[in-house]
Formats: structure tokens, C-alpha cells, sequence
């Protein structure tokens, strides 16, 4: 058992998890999305992301790449929930809710494609 | 990804998720625990402000309790994000800073920039091994012509000197043994605007694997090898290295052009040295016999030209060995076995009449010795001392200058082989034909010499001239091959016409002219120019850039030709011809 992978696989598999669950549920309603949650999957996308720094092989590029982009649209749905709520002040409004969800739904489909990757990796060890 | 940002990545990964707990953990307490507003109601600090109330105190930059005054609770709270982010932030710095210091890191930093700066150069460059005295010496005076070079060098100590001297350009080095291809091939040995590469490293044995090496990684490219053993050398030619410079064997040769005439030194001397230095002085040699103090590698190359030329000679050397080797080959020029630094053995050896004495010794120390005595015996004597250590050079330098009386011809010549390799190694890359030009100038006798001389000296002024050879083809003449290809008859005189004046002409000198591998030395100024001419020219730096402009602008040409000066525009021209025509009435 390799530790590494563990942690690895675990954080990945988290962050997935975590955003389905931001993710699920009414488009506009912000009351389907807990902002807890978004701050949850932000950070656990960045360990994730930094999980794989320095890494050599072409999977590990593979996985530092699509973590990056789940990085980076889940930080502009939260700056986009920023900018509503302090910066205009006009609240979470069903456009705005739509922008962030669908955001963290970009972000969703990277995490998946993180997990189908370490899944292929899993699958060609043959140890 | 390169080498450096996976360190940095990999290294930085502990403290940045680090960072990344602390924060998070901070942020949500701070969101979770509830204040109170200005009005006493309950208030939750959202994520931005907590984002933004960590942010500042992990930093120290602590701003205050921002928006409203903090509670205990949150005051709790505050103090443990205060001790944890900042010992996170110091964690990092640490680590970042213990990197920077890190040997191996600082070794990747620097083959990297190296490694770009070799991919940067876009015009052709040499590649120089070993940053010794000799590759110093070589890497000054190609600079000094705008030429990129790129240093490889064993020693740290000598590479520190590199950024101390003033270079006129930059030349990126790296420390690595030279004897290793990789090292090489890191250099840039396979890159396609690398032109050559001199092996001057002070081992044999290295500079024959550098020959080899680059002879195999990059077959065009000329390479030209410092060595000092007849058997290195044999082996460097056998796979076709372009240069061997043999510091014993070439101070021999410039000797023998030395006896043969002193004038002919002096040209040799004033076009071989870096341009812009200070003339040498004539040179003047007694008649009479020579003697030879140390018969080594040095001495052997020395004796066979005074032999060749018949000068009586008497050798002078500590070792018996090596007098029975010469008695055996029943040589009839005497043998004294001595040191010579003592008045005896220079007495017995005939110092008072004698023309000139060679300090030869592989001893510094000994050779300062032998030609102060003999000096001291004989002051009209001619000397030439072997340097062996350029440390000692401020020793030789300084015998020089006390020994050198105001307007007094030289009787001092020292030996020192980095100059020797350096000048050989410049000629053989800058101006190739210069040795063609030496060499014929050999065969020309003492008067020959004497008034090319006189020539030089009319047009070099105070300082040594600038050597340089043109070709007459499109890309080096594009005027003159134009003009020659409409049927225009070219002269040398046209080319020395001052383009900028058409009163004066440039102060150079023709010094060769190669047609179809036939040799013209020193060609008449009404000879004239065919295609593909090769011609070495001598005179200063401004000389070289003024002909340029006959050489390149068509306008230029047609006016050291016709003394015109035509306009280029269209409505120019038919004004000038207008005016010409009125012109010609009012004369008629």
C-alpha cells in the first residue's frame, strides 16, 4: 500500500464528492447550495492540486492540469458570489446563482475527469 | 518542465499545504463563530471578511478588528490564528530561503540561465575550454571584435575573474571538466551557429578528448588545440583537427623570423597583436654567436633555426645526459653543461662577444637569473627570456622596463606562450589569410621587409593597426559585384579611395591579394579587381567602417569612381540632368 496514493486518491476523491453535493440540486435556489460547502471544495481542491507538484510522470501532469482548472473556476464562482453579495450588493439573484453553480458544475466535470484518470492509473498497476 | 520549478514545486509542496490548512481552518472558525454588530445584534463574519481579516493578520500587517469590534470568543479565536498562520509563514519563508542557499539548487539556477543564455545566441560563436591565461587571453581579443564566446571552465576560482574583467560582450560560462561530451553538448557544441572550438585547458590529454569530442558531435565546425607534445599532437591530426598550436614550435618560428630579419618580427608582431595596443618598438641584434641557456623542448625548436641560418650557437644546460645525446650527433656547435646563471659558465661560453642569449630554462627563476648576469656582463647583448608562469610576469615586465632606455631599440624579447596562443588562435579564426601572408613575406629579404615596415608604420600612427580581409562577392561586396558584373573596370585604388572625401584616400595598406589560389603579396594599387578576390587589408578601426561603405552603398562606389555625387531620387536626378545640360550651353 503506497501512502501517497492514499492521501492522493482521498482528496481527489473528496473534493469530487463534496462537489456534487454544491453542486446538486435547484439551479437559482441559493438555499440547494451551502456556501460551507464551496469553501470546503475550494480547499480541498488546492491540497490536491499542490498534492501533485513536482511530479515527473505524464499522469501526474495530467492530474496537476485538470485540478488546476477545477482551482480555478471554483475560485471565480466564489469571486462571483463575492462580488454579489459585498461589492454590488444585490444578493444571491437567480443569475448570479446560476453563474455560480454553473461554475462549480465546470469545476465538477474536472474533478471527474481527475477521478476517471486515477482510476486508469489504478487499473494499469499490476502489482 | 525544467529542472529549477520542479525543485521549487516539489521542495515548496509541505509548506504551501501547510499554508493552505492553516488558513482554511482559521477562515472557517472565523466565520463560525458569531460577533455582535455596532447595534448589538448577532453578526457571522462571511468568508470574505474572514478571508480578508486572516489575510492581514497572517501577514503582521494587522490592520485592526475590522468591521465591527471583535468578542472574546472571536478575540480567542484570533489569537490562534495569529500564532499559526505566522509560524506557517515563517515555516515557508524558511524553506524558501534554506532553497536559495541550497549548493545543488544554486547549481541547477545557474546551468539553467546558462542553458538559456546558449539558446539566446543567435549569431555565430566559438566555444572556448579551459579559462586559463591562454583562454583569457583568446576570449579578450575575440570579444574585442564583437564576437560571442562561450567559456567552459574545471576551476570557480578562474570563472570569478570572468565577471571582473570588462568584456565588450557577454559571454556565458559554466564550471564543468571539458574532457566530458555532456558538458560540451550543454555548451553548445552541436549548436548550429557554433563556428569552433579552441581546446587551450592546460592538459594535453583534455584538449585531445575536446578535439575528438567535437570532431564527432559537430564534424563542420573547426577546432583548434593547444598542445605541447609531439605525440598528442600527431594523434590530434590524425582525425582531422583543424589547428594545433604548439606554444614551443610557434615561439620558434616567430624567432626564426626574428634572425632572419628584426623587421620582419616587427611586422609580425604589430599585425598579430591585439589592434589598438601600443606599437612595439624596432628591434636591433648585434652580429655575432648566440648562446642557448637550456636545451629542452624549448631550446631543441630555437637551436634548428640558428642552425638553418648558420648562426654559431653555444649551448649551455645542467644536464649530462642530455650532452652526451648531442655529442652523439656530432653537432659542432660546443656544449658546456651549467646552469648558466653564474659568470663562469657565461664567461666561458664567450658572453662578452656574444650577439644574443636565450634564457630557456622550464625555471622562471633561473632565467631572470641568467639574463641579469649576463647583462651585467655585457649590456649590448639581445635577450630572450621563456616565461613559463604568468605570475611571474610582473618579474619579467619589470626587468623589461628597467633594462629599457628613452629611444633606445628593443634588445629585450620574452617569450610568454599565452600571448603566443592567443595571437596564433585570433589569426587562424579573424583573419586566416594573415598567415598566408607571413609566410611569403618570409621568403622576402631584409631590405623587402624593412620598407613594408616603413609602409606600416605611415599608416598605424601610435597604436597597432586593425588586420581584416574582404571578399569580392555578393555578400560581402554587393557594390563592387554589381558594379563588376555590369562591366565595370574595378581598381584596388578605388577601394582606398576615402568614400567620404574625395581628396584623401584611407590610410591602409593592401597587404595580400589571392586570385584563383595564386598569391599576390603586397599588390599595386592599379591592379584590377575580379570576382572572388580575396584581399587582406591593414589600417585603422575608422579605415575598416569606411571602406564598408564602399563596399555595401552603391552611391558611395559611384563616387570614389566618378568624384560624382548623384542624386538617388527621381525628381533629383532630372533636375541635375537639366542643370548639367545648361551647364554645357553656357560653356559652349
Amino acid at each position: 500500500m503506497n501512502l501517497e496514493k492514499v492521501v492522493f486518491s482521498f482528496f481527489m476523491i473528496l473534493a469530487l464528492t463534496l462537489n456534487f453535493g454544491f453542486f446538486y440540486g435547484d439551479v437559482v435556489d441559493p438555499d440547494h447550495h451551502n456556501i460551507y460547502e464551496l469553501f470546503a471544495v475550494i480547499v480541498i481542491n488546492l491540497i490536491a492540486t499542490v498534492l501533485k507538484f513536482g511530479d515527473r510522470s505524464q499522469m501526474g501532469a495530467m492530474l496537476l492540469a485538470t485540478s488546476l482548472v477545477a482551482v480555478v473556476q471554483l475560485i471565480s464562482a466564489s469571486v462571483v458570489w463575492t462580488f454579489a453579495v459585498h461589492i454590488q450588493q444585490i444578493g444571491l439573484t437567480p443569475t448570479v446563482m446560476a453563474t455560480i453553480v454553473s461554475l462549480s458544475g465546470g469545476a465538477f466535470l474536472a474533478n471527474i475527469i481527475s477521478v476517471i484518470l486515477l482510476m486508469i492509473e489504478a487499473a494499469m498497476l499490476r502489482r | 518542465m525544467n529542472t529549477v520549478t520542479l525543485i521549487i514545486l516539489r521542495r515548496m509542496r509541505t509548506p504551501i499545504l501547510l499554508l493552505i490548512g492553516v488558513y482554511s481552518i482559521t477562515i472557517l472558525g472565523m466565520v463560525l463563530i458569531p460577533g455582535v454588530d455596532d447595534q448589538g445584534n448577532v453578526w457571522h463574519m462571511s468568508f470574505f471578511h474572514a478571508f480578508y481579516f486572516v489575510s492581514y493578520t497572517a501577514t503582521t500587517i494587522g490592520f485592526g478588528e475590522i468591521p465591527y469590534a471583535l468578542t472574546d470568543a472571536q478575540r480567542l479565536w484570533a489569537l490562534i490564528t495569529v500564532y499559526s498562520t505566522v509560524i506557517a509563514w515563517f515555516y515557508a519563508l524558511g524553506k524558501i530561503l534554506g532553497l536559495i542557499q541550497n549548493k545543488a539548487f544554486q547549481n541547477a539556477v545557474a546551468t539553467n540561465k546558462f542553458k538559456n543564455d546558449i539558446k539566446a545566441i543567435h549569431q555565430p560563436f566559438y566555444l572556448i575550454c579551459g579559462f586559463g591565461e591562454t583562454g583569457k587571453a583568446v576570449v579578450n581579443s575575440l570579444t574585442e571584435e564583437h564576437y560571442r564566446t562561450v567559456v567552459v571552465e574545471k576551476d570557480e576560482k578562474n570563472l570569478n575573474q570572468l565577471n571582473l574583467d570588462e568584456l565588450k560582450e557577454y559571454v556565458p560560462s559554466i564550471i564543468g571538466d571539458a574532457s566530458e561530451p555532456n558538458i560540451l553538448e550543454l555548451a553548445g557544441i552541436q549548436h548550429k551557429m557554433c563556428q569552433g572550438v579552441i581546446a587551450v585547458t592546460a592538459s594535453d590529454e583534455t584538449n585531445l578528448k575536446i578535439a575528438i569530442t567535437s570532431k564527432l558531435l559537430h564534424p563542420e565546425i573547426k577546432v583548434a588545440c593547444r598542445s605541447e607534445f609531439k605525440d598528442v599532437e600527431e594523434n590530434m591530426l590524425s582525425f582531422g583537427t583543424d589547428h594545433i598550436v604548439n606554444p614551443f614550435e610557434s615561439f620558434a618560428d616567430i624567432f626564426s623570423m626574428l634572425i632572419h630579419s628584426p623587421s620582419l618580427y616587427l611586422i609580425y608582431d604589430w599585425l598579430t597583436g591585439a589592434p589598438n595596443t601600443k606599437l612595439s618598438e624596432p628591434i636591433y641584434i648585434n652580429k655575432g654567436p648566440w648562446i642557448l641557456c637550456g636545451y629542452g623542448r624549448f631550446g631543441c625548436e630555437l637551436y634548428k633555426h640558428l642552425k638553418t641560418k648558420n648562426l654559431p650557437t653555444v649551448i649551455i644546460d645542467p644536464d649530462e645526459n642530455l650532452k652526451e645525446a648531442f655529442d652523439q650527433k656530432r653537432e659542432d656547435s660546443p656544449f658546456i653543461v651549467g646552469t648558466g646563471t653564474d659568470h663562469k659558465t657565461l664567461n666561458k661560453a664567450g658572453v662578452v662577444s656574444a650577439a644574443g642569449i636565450i634564457a630557456g630554462s622550464d625555471n622562471d627563476s633561473n632565467n631572470l637569473s641568467i639574463i641579469m648576469t649576463a647583462l651585467e656582463i655585457n649590456p649590448n647583448i639581445f635577450v630572450i627570456a621563456r616565461q613559463n608562469k604568468w605570475n611571474n610576469h610582473i618579474l619579467y615586465s619589470s626587468f623589461d622596463k628597467q633594462n629599457k632606455v628613452e629611444d633606445d631599440p628593443t634588445t629585450c624579447l620574452i617569450m610568454h606562450p599565452r600571448e603566443i596562443i592567443a595571437r596564433k588562435i585570433r589569426s587562424y579564426f579573424l583573419t586566416p589569410l594573415l598567415d598566408n601572408f607571413l609566410n611569403l613575406a618570409r621568403q622576402q629579404d631584409n631590405e623587402w621587409s624593412n620598407i613594408t615596415i616603413s609602409r606600416l608604420s605611415a599608416i598605424a600612427g601610435e597604436s597597432r593597426p586593425h588586420v581584416w580581409s574582404i571578399r569580392i562577392d555578393k555578400l560581402s561586396a554587393p557594390t563592387i559585384e554589381q558594379a563588376l558584373r555590369f562591366g565595370r573596370t574595378m581598381k584596388i585604388e578605388h577601394l582606398i579611395q576615402d568614400p567620404g572625401n574625395r581628396q584623401s584616400k584611407l590610410r591602409c595598406v593592401p597587404l595580400l591579394l589571392i586570385r584563383d589560389n595564386k598569391e599576390q603579396l603586397l599588390p599595386n594599387d592599379d591592379i584590377d579587381i575580379e570576382m572572388n578576390d580575396r584581399i587582406l587589408f591593414c589600417g585603422t578601426h575608422d579605415v575598416k567602417r569606411n571602406m564598408n561603405w564602399t563596399l555595401n552603398v552603391m552611391r558611395s562606389l559611384n563616387y570614389v569612381m566618378s568624384f560624382e555625387d548623384e542624386p538617388e531620387s527621381y525628381i533629383w536626378r532630372l533636375f541635375y540632368r537639366y542643370r548639367n545640360k545648361l551647364e554645357r550651353r553656357h560653356n559652349r
